[in-house]
C-alpha cells in the first residue's frame, strides 16, 4: 500500500503543525488496513483494492486547480451556478436567490464528519481532504431556482487522487434542489468524497447526481445525513459513465414524518462498475422511505446494490420499500444485490423486491411485429425501463433534461 | 386451555433417562478421535480422513459473522463420544435393549415395535450416538435399498462411503463442518439403487441425552439414477441448563433423474423463558444435484433450539436440475434463528424456489440469510424467492439478508420479502366467531405457514401444525 501511494503533504498550503500531524496520523491509520477489499462485508461485491491496484501503479495527491477551459453550461433551464475544479470550490453565482438566504463557501473544518460505520476511506479522506463546499439555506427560504454544481475535473489528473468533503444544511422549512453535474476530461484519477447533510424541520432537499460524459474516474462518495420532523430528502443517482463508482448513503430519520427517497437509473457499459449502498435508519414512528434502483448492464459491466432498512423498536407505522431491478444484456455482465431488512418494530409495512434478467422477449416480439426493428425495439424498452424513475421529478424542464441525458447514453448501446 | 396456563406449560419432552453412559475422554484431541474411530471399529482410511479434518481444524477459526452471538464454546470441556453402555455388544433383538431406553422411545412415540410397523415408517433411532435398532430392514433389503447407521456403512459399503463422504461438504469447508468430519459419531446412511422408488418415508429421530455431550451426526444420502427417496428428520431433547452444541453434517447426492426430499422438524430444547440453557444447533446441510434432471427439496420447520444456525443448500450442477427450500422458523422468548439457504446454479436450465416464513415473538431474533448465485454458464436458469416475516410485539426482530448474484443474461432472479404483524381485522374476525386470542393467532399463523406445511409428508404435517401452535404459546394477549 505504501508503494502505491506517493503522497506529498507539502502540497497542502498553509498547513499548521497540528493539522499536519493530524493528517499524517490519519494517513498512517489508513495505511494500516489499506484500501477495502472483498473480505470486508461492505465491499464484498466491489473489491476496491483489486480495482485500484489493477488500474493504478503510483498515486499522488493533486495540487493543481488551474482552470482555463470554458465549461459547457446547461441551457435547458435557469439555475444558479457553482463551479468546483478538481474538487475545490472555484466560484459561485447565486443571482436568482435573495441576498444572504443561500450561502456557499469553502469548507474549512472537518468537524462533524464522524462516521457510524468504520470505513478506511474515511481516514484517507481526513488525511488528504482539500475541503470542498459548505452550503447553507436559511430558514423559511425556498430557493427559486435549482443550484447546479459543475464538478469539473481537468485533463492533467492522471494517477491523482482527490479527497474532498462537503456540508449541506437546509434549515427549517427551506427548500433546495441541488444538481451535481460531473464533467471530466480524459485523465484517469480517483475521487474520494465525504458529504454531510442536515435537513431541519419541514425542509426539503432534492439531490440529483448526474454524469455528463464517459469518464476514466474511480469515484467513491459517502453521504451521511440526518432528518428532522416532517423533512424530506430525495436523491436521484444518474451517474452512468464512470469506470468505477460507489455511492454510500446513510440516512437517519430522527424525527416523525420524515421521508427519504432514493432513486437511481444507471446504464453501464464496457468495464464499468457501479455500486449503490444505502442504509436508511428509521428511528422515529411514521416515517417513510422509498428506494428504487434500476440498472441496465451491458458488455462486461457490473452493477451492485446493497440496501438496508433498519427499523428501531419505537419506529411504529414505518413504511419502507426497496426495489432493485436489473436488465442484463450480456453474459459477461453481472448483477449483485443484497437488499437487507433489519426490523424491530411490529406495526410496520416493510418490503423489498429484487429482480434481474434479460429484456422480455415477448415485448420485443410485440414491437417487431409492429414494424420496429430489433435494435430500436431494445432501445425503446430500455428507455421505458429507466425513465420510470423520473416520474417523481415534478419540474418539467429538469425532467426533460434528465430524460434527454439518459437518451444520449442509451443511444450508445450497440 | 387459558393462555396463562399455556404460557406456563413446561417443555413436554423434557425428561432425562438415567442410563449409564460410556464416554470418550474429555476434550478434543487426536486421542479422542482415535478413541472414537476404534470404538466404531473403523478401517484405517476412515481414521486418516478424520485426522486430516482435525489437522485442518487447527488452522480454521470459528466464524463470527452471524447475527446470533453465543458465549465462547470450550471445545476441550466437551465429551465427543457417549453411548448407552448396553450397546457395547450389539443387541440381537429389541428384548436385549435396555428397557429404560425403550421406555424413552415410547414416550417420544417412536414406532420401534411391531404394531407401529403399520404406520409405515422405518426408523433408525439415534440415542445420543449409537443407532439402537433399525426396522423394516427386510422390506428395504428386497429393493436393494441401504438404510443403516453410517458406522455400519463404513464397514459394509466402504466403496460408497469413500466415494461420496465429503464430496458435498469437503472436510476443509468451515469450522463446524470440519469439526464434525473429525469427530462425527453416528448418523444415517441411505443408498437408493438406480430406478428404485423408496416404498416408505425413511425417518430418524435424534435425541440428545447425555449431559455435556455435543452431538455430531453425519448423514449421507445417495439417490442413484432415476430413484426417489423421502427422508424425515425430527428432534426432541431433554431439558437441562447447560448449552449444548450440536454440529451435524448432512450430505445429499442426487444423480441423473433422481429426487431427494428431505424434511426436518426441529424441536430441541430452546432454553427457558429467560433464555437460560437450550441447544446450539449449528448444522451444515448441503445437497448436490449432480445428475441431469435431478431434484433436491429441503423442507424445515424450526421451532426449537436456543440458537439455530443453518443453511440447507443446493448445488445445481446437472442441467435441468431443480432445488427447493421451504422453511418455517419460529422463535419465541430469547431464541435466535439465523437460517436460510444457498442455491448455486451451475448447470443449464436449472431452477430453484425459496419460500421462507419467519415468525418472531417475545425477545427473539429471526434472520433469513440466503444466497442465490447464477453462474455464467447456467443459461436459462430461474430463481424465485419469497421471504415473509411476522412480528409479534416490538421486543423481537425480523431480518432479511438475501445475497443475489446473476452473471447471466438469459436467467431470471426474482426476490420478494415482506415484514408485517398479524392483521387486526383477521384477529377480530376469528374472535367474533368464538375463537380466543391464542386459538386465533395459531390459526392465522398456520395459514401464514401453509405454503411450507403442505410440503411436508402427511405424518409430519400434523405434528408440525401442532408444533407451530405450541411454539407461540404465551406470546400474545
Amino acid at each position: 500500500m505504501e508503494q502505491l501511494f506517493n503522497i506529498d503533504f507539502k502540497r497542502f498550503n498553509s498547513l499548521n503543525e497540528k493539522e499536519a500531524a493530524d493528517r499524517k496520523k490519519n494517513f498512517e491509520l489508513f495505511l494500516k488496513e489499506g484500501l477495502p477489499n472483498k473480505k470486508n462485508e461492505n465491499w464484498k461485491f466491489s473489491d476496491l483494492n483489486y480495482i485500484i491496484t489493477k488500474n493504478f501503479k503510483n498515486i499522488t495527491n493533486n495540487d493543481d486547480y488551474k482552470f482555463q477551459e470554458k465549461i459547457d453550461l446547461i441551457h435547458d433551464f435557469d439555475h444558479n451556478k457553482v463551479i468546483l475544479v478538481n474538487g475545490s470550490l472555484k466560484s459561485s453565482d447565486l443571482h436568482f436567490e435573495e441576498k444572504g438566504k443561500v450561502k456557499i463557501e469553502t469548507l474549512k473544518s472537518l468537524e462533524g464528519f464522524h462516521h457510524q460505520s468504520k470505513n478506511n476511506l474515511d481516514y484517507l479522506n481526513k488525511a488528504l481532504s482539500i475541503g470542498g463546499f459548505n452550503l447553507e439555506v436559511q430558514q423559511n427560504y425556498k430557493c427559486k431556482k435549482p443550484i447546479i454544481i459543475y464538478n469539473y475535473f481537468t485533463a492533467n489528473l492522471n494517477n491523482k487522487i482527490i479527497n474532498n468533503s462537503n456540508k449541506i444544511k437546509v434549515r427549517q422549512n427551506s427548500e433546495l434542489t441541488l444538481i451535481e453535474y460531473n464533467i471530466c476530461e480524459k485523465s484517469k484519477f480517483i475521487k474520494n468524497t465525504f458529504e454531510k447533510i442536515n435537513i431541519d424541520k419541514g425542509a426539503v432537499l432534492k439531490n440529483i447526481i448526474l454524469q455528463k460524459t464517459k469518464c476514466n474516474g474511480y469515484f467513491y462518495k459517502s453521504i451521511s445525513g440526518t432528518q428532522d420532523f416532517n423533512s424530506s430528502y430525495q436523491n436521484f443517482i444518474l451517474s452512468s459513465g464512470l469506470k468505477f463508482n460507489k455511492i454510500e448513503i446513510d440516512m437517519i430519520l430522527e424525527k416523525e414524518k420524515s421521508s427519504c427517497h432514493i432513486l437511481s437509473g444507471l446504464n453501464l457499459s464496457t468495464e464499468e462498475h457501479q455500486e449503490i449502498k444505502t442504509q436508511i435508519n428509521h428511528l422515529a414512528p411514521n416515517c417513510k422511505s422509498y428506494q428504487k434502483i434500476k440498472k441496465v448492464l451491458e458488455s462486461n459491466s457490473k452493477g451492485v446494490y446493497q440496501g438496508k432498512i433498519f427499523v428501531k423498536d419505537i419506529a411504529q407505522k414505518t413504511d419502507a420499500y426497496q426495489l432493485s431491478k436489473a436488465l442484463i444484456l450480456n453474459d459477461q455482465a453481472e448483477f449483485n444485490a443484497k437488499p437487507e431488512l433489519e426490523i424491530y418494530a411490529d406495526d410496520v409495512k416493510c418490503s423489498h423486491g429484487s429482480s434481474s434478467g434479460s429484456i422480455d422477449e415477448e415485448a420485443i416480439h410485440y414491437l417487431m411485429t409492429r414494424g420496429i426493428e430489433l435494435k430500436a425495439a431494445k432501445k425503446l424498452l430500455i428507455n421505458g425501463f429507466l425513465n420510470e424513475i423520473f416520474e417523481n421529478i415534478p419540474e418539467d424542464k429538469i425532467r426533460i433534461f434528465l430524460e434527454k441525458s439518459i437518451a444520449v447514453q442509451i443511444d450508445e448501446i450497440r | 386451555m387459558k393462555s396463562e396456563e399455556l404460557k406456563n406449560q413446561e417443555y413436554k419432552y423434557g425428561f432425562t433417562t438415567q442410563i449409564e453412559n460410556f464416554k470418550a475422554p474429555k476434550g478434543l484431541s487426536e486421542k479422542t478421535i482415535k478413541f472414537i474411530s476404534k470404538i466404531k471399529k473403523e478401517p484405517k482410511w476412515m481414521l486418516d480422513w478424520r485426522l486430516k479434518a482435525f489437522n485442518r481444524l487447527k488452522v480454521l477459526k470459528e466464524p463470527n459473522w452471524q447475527k446470533p452471538k453465543y458465549p465462547k464454546i470450550d471445545y476441550q470441556n466437551l465429551y465427543y463420544y457417549s453411548a448407552p453402555k448396553s450397546m457395547q455388544e450389539k443387541p440381537k433383538s429389541l428384548d436385549e435393549v435396555d428397557p429404560k431406553l425403550i421406555e424413552t422411545y415410547n414416550k417420544l412415540g417412536i414406532p420401534l415395535n411391531e404394531q407401529k410397523r403399520l404406520s409405515g415408517v422405518a426408523v433408525d433411532a439415534v440415542f445420543d450416538s449409537v443407532s439402537v435398532a433399525t426396522t423394516f430392514k427386510g422390506e428395504l433389503d428386497k429393493k436393494g435399498i441401504i438404510f443403516c447407521p453410517i458406522s455400519e456403512a463404513i464397514q459394509k459399503h466402504p466403496h460408497l462411503v469413500k466415494k461420496y463422504l465429503g464430496s458435498v461438504i469437503p472436510i476443509s469447508d468451515h469450522y463446524f463442518a470440519t469439526l464434525n468430519s473429525a469427530v462425527f459419531t453416528d448418523g444415517s446412511f441411505v443408498y437408493i439403487p438406480p430406478n428404485t422408488r423408496c416404498p416408505m418415508e425413511l425417518s430418524t429421530y435424534f435425541r440428545i441425552n447425555a449431559s455435556e455431550t455435543g452431538q455430531f451426526e453425519r448423514t449421507l444420502i445417495i439417490a442413484d439414477k432415476g430413484s426417489y427417496v423421502s427422508y424425515l428428520e425430527g428432534c426432541t431433547a431433554p431439558m437441562r441448563d447447560e448449552n449444548q452444541l450440536h454440529a451435524a453434517n448432512v450430505e445429499l447426492v442426487a444423480l441423473d433423474d433422481a429426487e431427494i426430499k428431505y424434511s426436518t422438524v426441529q424441536n430441541w430444547y430452546p432454553g427457558d423463558k429467560d433464555g437460560v440453557g437450550g441447544i446450539y444447533n449449528f448444522v451444515t446441510k448441503r445437497g448436490a444435484c449432480r445428475g441431469r434432471n435431478s431434484k433436491i427439496s429441503w423442507t424445515q420447520v424450526e421451532t426449537g433450539s436456543a440458537i439455530t444456525w443453518k443453511y440447507p443448500s443446493c448445488i445445481l450442477q446437472g442441467d435441468n436440475s431443480v432445488g427447493e427450500f421451504y422453511s418455517i422458523a419460529i422463535t419465541n422468548n430469547h431464541q435466535k434463528a439465523d437460517t436460510g439457504t444457498k442455491m448455486i446454479h451451475l448447470g443449464k436450465n436449472t431452477k430453484s424456489k425459496i419460500i421462507s416464513k419467519g415468525i418472531s415473538a417475545g425477545q427473539a431474533d429471526n434472520t433469513y440469510r440466503g444466497l442465490v448465485d447464477i453462474g455464467a454458464k447456467a443459461k436459462n436458469s430461474r430463481n424465485y424467492t419469497q421471504c415473509d416475516s411476522l412480528l409479534m410485539g416490538n421486543k423481537c426482530g425480523a431480518h432479511t439478508v438475501p445475497y443475489i448474484r446473476n452473471k447471466n443474461s438469459s436467467s431470471t432472479i426474482e426476490h420478494e420479502a415482506t415484514t408485517s404483524k398479524i392483521n387486526e381485522d383477521q384477529l377480530f374476525y376469528c374472535n367474533q366467531r368464538g375463537l380466543n386470542q391464542e386459538e386465533a393467532v395459531s390459526l392465522i399463523v398456520n395459514g401464514f405457514c401453509k405454503e411450507v406445511l403442505q410440503q411436508l409428508p402427511m405424518e409430519f404435517a400434523v405434528e408440525a401444525q401442532k408444533l407451530v401452535s405450541i411454539s407461540l404459546e404465551g406470546s400474545v394477549g
